[in-house]
């Protein structure tokens, strides 16, 4: 690695950053007003007596790190990268991006699209090119830089980043493939994503998050997603987190609408140590949506913290969280789901549920969906479950010849096969099986084919997509408010 | 080794309360036993108690199969060792499609039986397994389904899941079918199924039934067997067989109902299966 760069964060390192890579003034202040906000802000801690997460990341030792750890080469893709485009999206892509660490290594885009005027670059290319935008855009509405004490450390160290600009009326059928890798050991990454999409545009895009460093010394991935949807658009945004044990991952992700426009985002997370993420729709205008399918695996001592904004703020919105999750080991996942129906947010509809299921007697989940209702006409609901997996349902699979534990990964495959069946991509779907699968201990080598192979091959009339129910013990909690 | 299934003495408990106080009955290949009985008797509790359900604590007796004293075996062993429990009350598997299911089941039944360390504490490592190519598979099973009149959309649904009383007993006896078990215990297989119901499922067990397969039919109703003919009836009362006997005393049981067999007193009330 290349890397000269100090360690710990400063005023000062943000004022070296920024020199190397000779960026405008204006980027300079906005980097240096973020570190003052940084430094002004006293580190979130959460709830007395939740289960900690937002505690164990204050006490993160963020002087420990490098901010800035360039590629070591600015060309040649490392061997974990290259195996996995392999894997990734291989003919159906229209386009690929690839940072690793701070270096964008890979920009490409198909020259229809080129043609048509969409763009993709690194966010530094596009802060030279694209200034206006940039400005604009930039951790302005969508993520604003003071959202959070991480927002502003963010702000201030982004670099390499996804600048992606669909035009109005453009349709990007195939999708968009970003990797983002996280290579050195004791480093920060502040991976960032902006996407505008112009009136009655679509996009699908794919954005992984992937390391390839051993050892014990921790690092971190910061990512900040923006997202803007403008009239009658489309943005479907799938993200796949697959990091080490040694990675610490704090990533704020939202999507503003006007009018009509929808996101859907998909999330897969699956590795990392300690992972607080945030993720929000912003229905700012009339009749937009957004729809949120997120999954999670946790084991050994992983740590997770999901945040999930449905922000109702005009007339006619729709939102539907859906999250399920597995818990193994002593891993703690703590889930608060917020539906915020602003005043005069008419005519919403807006659902959210939670499901987790619990593998082992030391781990444990905490479920906090919370409703804030503002307007009088409206349909809202939540629901959270938790619970154990049922002690009959096993017993039926092995009284067919199964053992217990080839028993227990049937039962949580079909417990995440409702939401994997609402990804709209195949690949990631087989992908993400495979790691379930694979994270779920040591299996039989042919288990996740079966499972693959069976899901997709009797494909035919589906299967039972919306099969929620699950017979094991559970809480329920349903609200349901209509005119009050 | 004769394919026998043999209880002795057996008792169990369900959270510490008995069901089953000394239950003697043997099952051979080929046979066909009823088990009746009224409501509570331990009926049901026989059967899981046989397929090892962990709900249920044995506290005395034996359960010998193919030889082995199976008490001490795990369920999955057991059904690989060509046991086969239908449920009263078959469990639904949300996500799992019933193809998908019955090809592992069956790659796990055809392993047979392995030792505990192999069939139950995966070591560690993926290990290998027989897998059963998908084209065979799926012509299996559809001579199967064939053979038992079931719908082709069964299999890509949810295992049981939002099945009708009767899809799930069909369901159950699908899996029976493609299993091929040496002894099944079907328990009330019968209930809750409408007259038409009953009769695609009796001539489903009819159509299996042979030299190969032991049935312990566990019913409350001598309806069925209008259909199913037993080679032998037993009736249990309070945890024990009482009284047993040929395919007439089922006919004797519509009769008199069961009252007269309770028993007086703990010594006379054993009828040793004979």
């Amino acid at each position: 690695m290349a890397n000269n760069f100090p360690t710990g964060f400063s005023r000062g390192a943000v004022e070296e950053l920024s020199r190397l890579k000779n960026e405008p003034a204006w980027m300079l202040q906005k980097r240096l007003q973020a570190w003052d906000s940084y430094e002004q802000t006293p580190f979130p801690l959460g709830r007395r007596g939740d289960l900690g997460t937002l505690r164990i990341f204050s006490n993160f030792k963020f002087q420990q790190l490098s901010p800035y750890v360039a590629a070591s080469s600015d060309d040649t893709l490392s061997a974990p990268i290259a195996q996995s485009l392999q894997e990734g999206l291989v003919d159906q892509r229209s386009g690929l991006f690839v940072q690793d660490n701070a270096s964008v290594l890979r920009t490409e885009l198909s020259e229809e699209l080129k043609s048509k005027g969409v763009i993709l670059t690194g966010l530094d290319s596009a802060v030279r090119d694209y200034p206006k935008l940039v400005q604009q855009y930039f951790m302005t509405e969508c993520i604003p830089v003071a959202s959070s004490k991480y927002t502003a450390l963010h702000a201030a160290f982004w670099s390499g980043g996804v600048f992606l600009y669909i035009p109005k009326g453009v349709d990007i059928e195939d999708p968009i493939l970003a990797q983002i890798w996280l290579s050195a050991p004791a480093s920060a990454i502040f991976a960032h994503t902006l996407i505008i999409a112009e009136e009655l545009s679509s996009v699908r895009y794919v954005e992984e998050h992937n390391s390839s460093f051993a050892g014990e010394q921790p690092s971190l991935f910061s990512s900040v997603v923006e997202v803007y949807v403008k009239n009658a658009a489309h943005v479907e945004f799938s993200n796949m987190q697959d990091l080490g044990p040694n990675v610490w991952t704090i990533t704020n992700k939202n999507a503003v609408h006007e009018k009509d426009g929808s996101t859907t985002w998909v999330l897969a997370d699956l590795g990392s140590h300690a992972m607080l993420s945030y993720i929000g729709v912003g229905l700012l205008g009339n009749g937009s949506a957004g729809e949120l399918v997120g999954v999670f695996f946790t084991d050994h001592d992983q740590r997770y913290s999901i945040n999930t904004l449905s922000d109702h703020a005009a007339t006619a919105t729709n939102a539907e969280t859906l999250v399920k999750g597995v818990l193994t080991g002593e891993s703690r996942v703590e889930f608060d789901g917020m539906i915020r129906v602003r005043p005069h947010a008419q005519q919403t509809a807006s659902f959210l549920s939670d499901h987790t299921l619990l593998l082992s007697d030391s781990c444990r989940a905490e479920s906090i969906p919370g409703l804030e209702i503002g307007a009088n006409e409206v349909s809202a609901s939540h629901g959270a479950t938790t619970g154990k997996i049922d002690e009959e349902q096993l017993f039926y699979l092995m009284v067919r010849g199964i053992a217990r534990e080839e028993a227990e990964r049937i039962i949580v495959q079909g417990f995440f096969e409702p939401v994997l069946q609402r990804i709209p991509l195949e690949n990631l779907r087989a992908r993400l099986r495979r790691s379930i699968v694979r994270r779920m201990g040591q299996g039989y080598e042919s288990e996740t084919d079966t499972w693959i192979d069976a899901q997709e091959r009797w494909e035919v009339e589906g299967v039972d997509e919306y099969a929620v129910s699950l017979n094991s013990p559970k809480e329920d909690e349903e609200i349901q408010l209509a005119e009050y | 080794m004769e394919s026998e299934l043999i209880i002795k003495n057996l008792h169990a408990n369900i959270e510490g309360k008995p069901i089953l106080r000394g239950v003697d009955l043997v099952v051979k290949k080929g046979e066909v036993h009823a088990l009746m009985g009224p409501n509570g008797s331990g009926k049901s509790t026989l059967a899981n108690v046989v397929m090892g359900n962990p709900k249920y604590e044995v506290t005395d007796g034996e359960i010998w199969f193919k030889g082995e004293n199976i008490l001490e075996y795990s369920p999955d062993r057991r059904a690989r060792m060509r046991l086969f429990l239908a449920f009263q009350y078959p469990m639904s598997i949300p996500g799992v499609s019933v193809a998908n299911f019955l090809r592992r089941s069956l790659e796990a039944v055809r392993e047979g039986n392995k030792p505990l360390e192999e069939g139950e504490n995966p070591t560690g490592k993926a290990a290998k397994r027989r897998s059963i190519p998908p084209g065979e598979f799926r012509k299996l099973l559809q001579d199967k389904m064939r053979l038992l009149k079931v719908d082709n959309s069964f299999i890509n649904r949810s295992i049981n899941d939002g099945f009708s009383g009767g899809e799930k007993k069909r369901a159950e006896i699908l899996q029976m079918a493609l299993l091929e078990p040496e002894i099944s215990l079907m328990d009330e297989t019968d209930s809750g199924l409408d007259i038409d119901a009953l009769k695609i499922v009796s001539e489903s067990v009819n159509a299996l039934r042979g030299p190969n397969l032991g049935i312990l039919l566990i019913t409350h109703y001598q309806r069925m067997l209008n259909y199913i003919t037993p080679d032998y009836v037993h009736v249990m009362f309070d945890g024990r067989i009482v009284k047993s006997g040929g395919p007439e005393l089922a006919f004797e049981l519509e009769d008199k109902g069961y009252e007269w067999l309770k028993p007086t007193d703990e010594e006379n009330g054993v009828v040793v299966n004979g």
